[in-house]
């Protein structure tokens, strides 16, 4: 042990309550920041997890041909690009696209859907529902859809081209549960019968309250379209892969693909500026204690000016005295820091267990949290950013003392 | 045969203080310490006895004028280096001993031994209890130094000026916070080690009785050595 720690920790646990103070500020700063971060981030998670998990990480759509119109140039300094493409609804040899899409290492698996709207009605009740027409097979490998169910089974559902999954909303809004019959209108008028074989929640309300599956060749036939799919959606290795492979598969495939951050772009900024508010709430709380430890460590420094005197003659250098405070922050910063991450651990534990029913965007019963290490390293780096600042200056002064102006005055 | 000269300054000038209140604190003062040797600087308040050992200690710097240790002038040394010529080479008693109060009797002694880096931990140890032990307070070494009495904590600082084993002792008015009986055992504890370890000891005293006692007598007025005289010869 160096001997300015040697003499920090001394000073330190001889004055246990400017300690304690310190101690606390660092500890509920570091906590606070941690517990907020995991509910502002746990329940932005829940929605990229469910959404991707429903929606897939990447969607290929419609095709499209460049306009070769070389009179539609855009005005000198606008902001707004000329659309210099024309949209063909639906995908153009999906089979194809999605052979192609299989040889790109970031791809695990794709599924073709066909998508329409069509109203919906179960005795008494109506409702317009998005119907997607998947492949069972292949969108059970690309979505979260089996451990969506709440009720029925997948493999009814598989073995039946006539059963629907119906999501969990939209079931209550129809009253109507798994063995039910609900009936689909075609663009004829033509009601086609289906009996429900499980419930899905995907946990995100306007998929929930909207949605129900079906087997694409007879949503084909019900929605009367030429085109056996109007989407792709794919699986990634890394989902922060998909606005590069948007644009190679866009290059290459000659159709409009979408990553999951530009389709959920206008919610995800909702909870990043919830986040960023946060975050910079608790981060004055984390300064405050800076401040704090600022004016224990300016008191500690007044209260040793005998010592850094005696320490001085003793042939003690400034950078030994300097140490000596930078020190007594250094290990207020640690110390709180440890504390403050497993409280904001035991805080955040005791949040997701505080029940709330929410129905609306997102469907929980409990607080969603996120437990990701970041937060607590963010949070530790965030303490002892503020506590080397806030101990830098009494250090500094402590140092500069010159030791027989001290002494003098202490005859 | 001429004695190893231990500390020496040559026409030392200092101004204390700013503008009006500006006093010329030493006006040229010159000085040999030899190695063995106590010395005793006399005067009145404010006739520059302090200012002097503190710029002797190197605690303070000149405005002029030289400081040797063992004949190596010291005004081209950084800060750094003074400080570790401090630790190293020099002791300090100072009247109202300046313990560090949050530490033991022995800590308290150990603290300079840290700073040096020579010693183990037992070692600053054992150190530590045989200078306190010489000083009689043997029995007293994990008290904290606060709950010690005025006596006692004097010759703890006493024995914390030992720690690194100085060539040179430099004490302002050592005994001038201890009665009569403390004054002259502290004393003739500083006077018994210079003289069987070969150490150098200054010190700046109001006690005749002390001065009387010292190798040499110093007087300083208004910041000059007026008289400087041989009191005791030894072989």
């Amino acid at each position: 042990m160096t001997p300015p720690l040697y003499i920090a920790l001394r000073f330190l646990t001889h004055r246990k309550r400017a300690l304690l103070l310190s101690l606390s500020g660092v500890v509920f700063g570091v906590a606070i920041f941690i517990c907020t971060q995991a509910q502002t981030q746990g329940f932005s998670r829940y929605f990229i997890e469910s959404n991707i998990g429903s929606n897939g990480a990447l969607v290929v759509r419609s095709r499209f041909r460049p306009r070769y119109e070389p009179l539609m140039v855009a005005a000198k300094n606008s902001k707004t690009t000329t659309n210099r493409r024309l949209y063909f609804e639906g995908i153009t040899n999906p089979n194809e696209i999605m052979r192609v899409s299989r040889q790109f290492p970031d791809v695990i698996s794709c599924s073709p859907v066909l998508r329409g709207t069509v109203s919906a009605r179960a005795g008494f009740e109506n409702a317009t529902v998005d119907l997607y027409g998947i492949d069972p097979a292949l969108h059970a490998r690309t979505t979260d859809i089996v451990h969506q169910l709440i009720d029925g089974s997948f493999d009814d559902f598989r073995n039946n081209t006539s059963a629907i999954i119906i999501g969990s909303r939209l079931a209550e809004l129809l009253q109507t549960g798994v063995g039910d019959t609900v009936q689909l209108l075609a663009p004829n008028g033509e009601f086609w019968r289906f009996n429900v074989a499980a419930i899905a929640r995907a946990g995100i309300g306007s998929i929930d309250s909207t949605r129900i599956y079906s087997h694409a060749k007879i949503a084909q036939a019900l929605l009367q379209q030429p085109s056996g799919a109007s989407m792709i959606i794919y699986k990634l290795r890394d989902r922060n892969r998909a606005p590069v492979l948007a644009n190679r598969f866009e290059t290459l495939f000659q159709h409009n693909a979408l990553s999951w951050q530009e389709r959920e772009e206008s919610t995800l900024q909702l909870f990043l500026t919830l986040r960023m508010s946060v975050a910079i709430t608790v981060s004055l709380i984390i300064l405050l204690a800076g401040f704090g430890i600022f004016n224990v460590l300016t008191m500690s420094v007044l209260a040793k000016i005998k010592e850094i005197a005696i320490l001085r003659s003793m042939g003690y250098r400034r950078r030994d005295i300097s140490a000596i405070f930078l020190w007594q922050g250094a290990l207020i910063a640690v110390a709180g820091s440890v504390v403050g991450c497993v409280l904001g651990a035991l805080m955040t534990w005791g949040v997701s267990h505080i029940p709330i029913r929410l129905r609306g965007l997102l469907y929980t019963n409990y607080f969603l949290v996120t437990w990701d290490w970041r937060h607590y390293a963010f949070a530790t780096l965030l303490a002892l950013l503020a506590v080397f600042i806030a101990s830098y200056v009494p250090a500094r002064r402590a140092a500069e003392l010159p030791p027989v102006v001290t002494i003098r005055g202490s005859r | 045969m001429s004695a190893e000269i231990s500390l020496s300054c040559d026409r030392l000038e200092r101004y204390l203080g700013e503008e009006e209140e500006r006093v010329h604190a030493l006006r040229g003062v010159s000085l040999e310490i030899e190695t063995g040797s106590v010395h005793a600087v006399v005067g009145p308040s404010g006739c520059g006895k302090s200012s002097l050992l503190y710029i002797l200690g190197l605690l303070d710097t000149p405005d002029a004028g030289r400081v040797a240790i063992e004949s190596e002038a010291v005004s081209h040394l950084s800060d750094d280096e003074l400080a570790q010529k401090r630790n190293k080479f020099i002791g300090f008693i100072f009247q109202f001993h300046f313990l560090m109060e949050d530490f033991t009797a022995q800590e308290n002694v150990m603290i300079p031994m840290r700073k040096l880096g020579e010693l183990s931990d037992a070692q600053m140890r054992d150190r530590a209890a045989e200078l306190l032990d010489g000083v009689g307070l043997g029995d007293k070494l994990r008290r904290p130094s606060r709950h010690l009495s005025g006596g006692e904590q004097q010759r703890v600082a006493i024995a914390r000026a030992l720690a690194n084993d100085p060539r040179v002792i430099l004490a302002d008015e050592p005994t001038g916070n201890l009665d009569t009986g403390n004054s002259e055992r502290a004393f003739e504890l500083l006077q018994n080690l210079v003289h069987e370890r070969g150490k150098a000891l200054l010190l700046a005293t109001h006690n005749p009785a002390i001065a009387e006692a010292c190798d040499w007598v110093h007087e300083m007025k208004d910041g000059l050595i007026i008289d400087s005289q041989l009191r005791t010869t030894r072989s």
